[in-house]
């Protein structure tokens, strides 16, 4: 499982954290960066508030929390722009995870949330070229329309594919009935 | 002074020897003073003492050495790692025969840990605390609120959330625990301390709950914690009652409900609280600019309550209420529209709290950037979907169990002999024997 992907790890950094005084920066930066990628961000914030004074001036951590103030005003552009940036070892996998998942996270709101949308205001969300973009997009299979000198994407909402198994559905419905006669 | 520990040590060993708990958890109370004033060589008495075999000694042991903390001022670390070692090697079942002295123990060492501000560290004892000395896991104790507390001053939240999360369905007190060990002396101080840790848990548990942004259950702690009970008022109960009142328009927009027994309510803390009152006034004309202009004017009083972020938050819930209600009248609206409606300061910001409102589903609706319209929609939920069902599947066993929860609950009233004795003695005819439900509304007749 994708998002259960960090979960060990970040048991076991939280154990560590309610048990040793003096912490360095990188139990503090692996903590932030999953706390974003699954995202947590209150938890993130938090986990800010109570870093100790001296360590906040570490370079990674004021990056990581940048990038948490983002997320929290949903501002696309801001993120992408700050999640570009050279990432230390221990953090390098689950940022390169999450600049995956926040993409595909804002494709999949645009396509629900905008009939259309100018290509200038999409590439300045994503932070990507012209070519990136449109590579993601033909993947997605979006509607290309020119209006005057700018061009519109008109998107298309996905569609989630069906999950669960039906027998499972029955047995519950079953289960339930019966307690309804009883 | 020597001989007098040396007693002490002797009376513990031999008594627990003899298996004699109750007797020696009478007499030990008394030793408290004494083992105060020596403090110095406390920690020579500790290593004649087994925490497994003599808990109760070492346990008064640690209650005189935090007593005599401000004086001794003994290292952080040696007291952290005493407790921690306590609570996980002492034996419970002597610990039963002093509860009201390991409460008494885990307040003080609570106090000092914050006072220390090493917090985060007492996070994990408390909770084996809780672990080891409630009988049931929806038991609440009277530590349950050092627990908030230590988390609430380290900011760290993700242990003690396991703990809030569950329903509470009974509750374990200082003033209880210490009439069937008969301690009378104290007993009025201790239930007045068992409200305080009661409303405590509940203050801080909503003040968790609205850190990590969970608002409804926030509220229900809040509305726990101002639900006024006693006959006199609680300073608790007033700052719960503004928070809850803050929540309540964050999540409901209005004031559902106020909370029972009105009377202490209008009484005291409306006129205590007035200056809520007003905001939720205010709050109720739907004008954001109105709001504004308010919170900026109290912005002393609620800056003085550490309640700004919560107003801050009620205003941004305005305008978020505001477009959800013009989703109710129209069908299309071109973006400068919908800010002037709200009282945005222009399209852009509009678009961006749609965007975000549609992104957390709250509302339903298609931006069309071309001709600057936002198109709203009628929830797409047809509920046929399997997610919607698994939805529904979950709350079915919320239910289930929660039905079984009160059978279970209702069944130990009719069953006890108080309640049967009040129930018939109350009521002469036979009827209300037959009909134990009509009782059931409140277990406390």
């Amino acid at each position: 499982m994708q998002s259960n992907k960090y979960n060990d790890l970040l048991d076991r950094l939280e154990n560590e954290e309610l048990e040793q005084v003096e912490l360095g920066a990188e139990v503090y930066q692996q903590l932030m960066a999953i706390y974003l990628y699954q995202n947590k961000l209150a938890n993130a914030k938090l986990l800010w508030m109570r870093i100790p004074d001296k360590l906040k001036e570490d370079k990674e951590l004021l990056h990581l929390n940048q990038l948490n103030l983002a997320l929290q005003n949903n501002n696309f552009a801001e993120f992408f722009q700050k999640i570009r940036y050279d990432w230390s070892e221990c953090v390098k996998p689950t940022m390169e995870d999450l600049l995956v998942k926040q993409r595909e996270e804002l494709f999949t709101l645009t396509g629900s949330a905008y009939v259309s949308i100018y290509q200038n205001n999409l590439l300045q969300m994503a932070q990507m070229t012209e070519d990136e973009l449109k590579n993601a997009v033909a993947a997605l299979d979006w509607t290309r329309e020119q209006d005057g000198d700018e061009v519109i994407w008109l998107p298309k909402a996905k569609e989630t594919p069906p999950t669960g198994r039906n027998d499972d559905q029955l047995l519950k419905l079953t289960e339930f009935v019966t307690f309804l006669e009883n | 002074m020597g001989s007098a520990l040396e007693n002490f040590v002797n009376q513990v060993r031999t008594m627990s020897a003899s298996g004699s708990f109750r007797e020696l958890a009478d007499d030990l109370p008394e030793s408290v003073s004494l083992l105060a004033r020596n403090w110095s060589i406390l920690d020579n008495v500790l290593e004649t003492l087994d925490v497994q075999q003599h808990t109760l000694g070492v346990l008064y042991v640690l209650l005189a050495k935090l007593h005599s903390a401000a004086t001794a001022n003994p290292e952080p670390v040696q007291i952290i790692q005493l407790m921690r070692d306590f609570v996980h090697r002492n034996n419970v079942e002597q610990l039963r025969f002093a509860i009201c002295a390991f409460y008494e123990t885990c307040h003080l060492f609570t106090d000092y840990l914050v006072q220390k501000n090493l917090s985060i560290l007492g996070i994990k004892i408390m909770a084996r605390a809780v672990d080891q000395i409630r009988q049931i896991d929806s038991q609440l104790t009277p530590i349950h609120a050092d627990l908030c507390l230590l988390s609430l001053k380290a900011k760290n939240f993700n242990l003690v959330l396991t703990y809030l999360d569950g329903d509470i369905t009974d509750i374990s007190t200082a003033a209880a625990e210490c009439k069937t060990q008969q301690q009378q002396q104290s007993q009025h101080t201790d239930a007045n301390n068992d409200a305080k840790y009661f409303l405590l848990f509940y203050y801080y548990g909503g003040m968790i709950y609205t850190a990590v942004k969970d608002y409804d259950r926030a509220l229900y702690f809040f509305e726990c914690a101002s639900q006024p009970r006693p006959m006199a008022m609680s300073h608790i109960m007033l700052e719960a009652y503004k928070k809850f009142l803050m929540v309540s328009l964050i999540v409901e927009g209005n004031i559902a409900f106020i909370p029972k027994n009105t009377q202490v309510i209008g009484r005291f803390m409306k006129p205590m609280a007035s200056h809520y009152h007003d905001l939720v006034n205010v709050y109720a004309n739907s004008s954001s600019e109105e709001l504004r202009i308010l919170i900026l004017k109290y912005s002393e009083a609620f800056t003085r309550d550490s309640n700004m972020g919560l107003a801050k938050q009620a205003t941004t819930s305005l305008y978020k209420r505001n477009i959800k209600r013009l989703t109710k009248t129209f069908l299309t609206l071109s973006l400068s529209d919908v800010a002037s409606r709200v009282q945005l300061s222009g399209a852009a910001e509009a678009e961006r709290y749609i965007l975000n409102m549609i992104k957390s589903g709250e509302i339903y609706a298609s931006i069309n950037q071309k001709d600057g319209m936002v198109l709203f929609k009628d929830d797409p939920e047809k509920y046929n979907s399997p997610d919607m069902f698994l939805n529904v599947q979950t709350n079915i066993t919320q239910v289930l169990d929660l039905v079984k929860q009160i059978n279970k609950m209702e069944e130990e009233i009719i069953l006890n002999p108080m309640y049967v004795k009040k129930a018939l003695g109350s009521q002469d005819d036979d009827l209300t024997s037959q009909h134990p439900k009509t009782y059931s509304g409140d277990p406390t007749d």
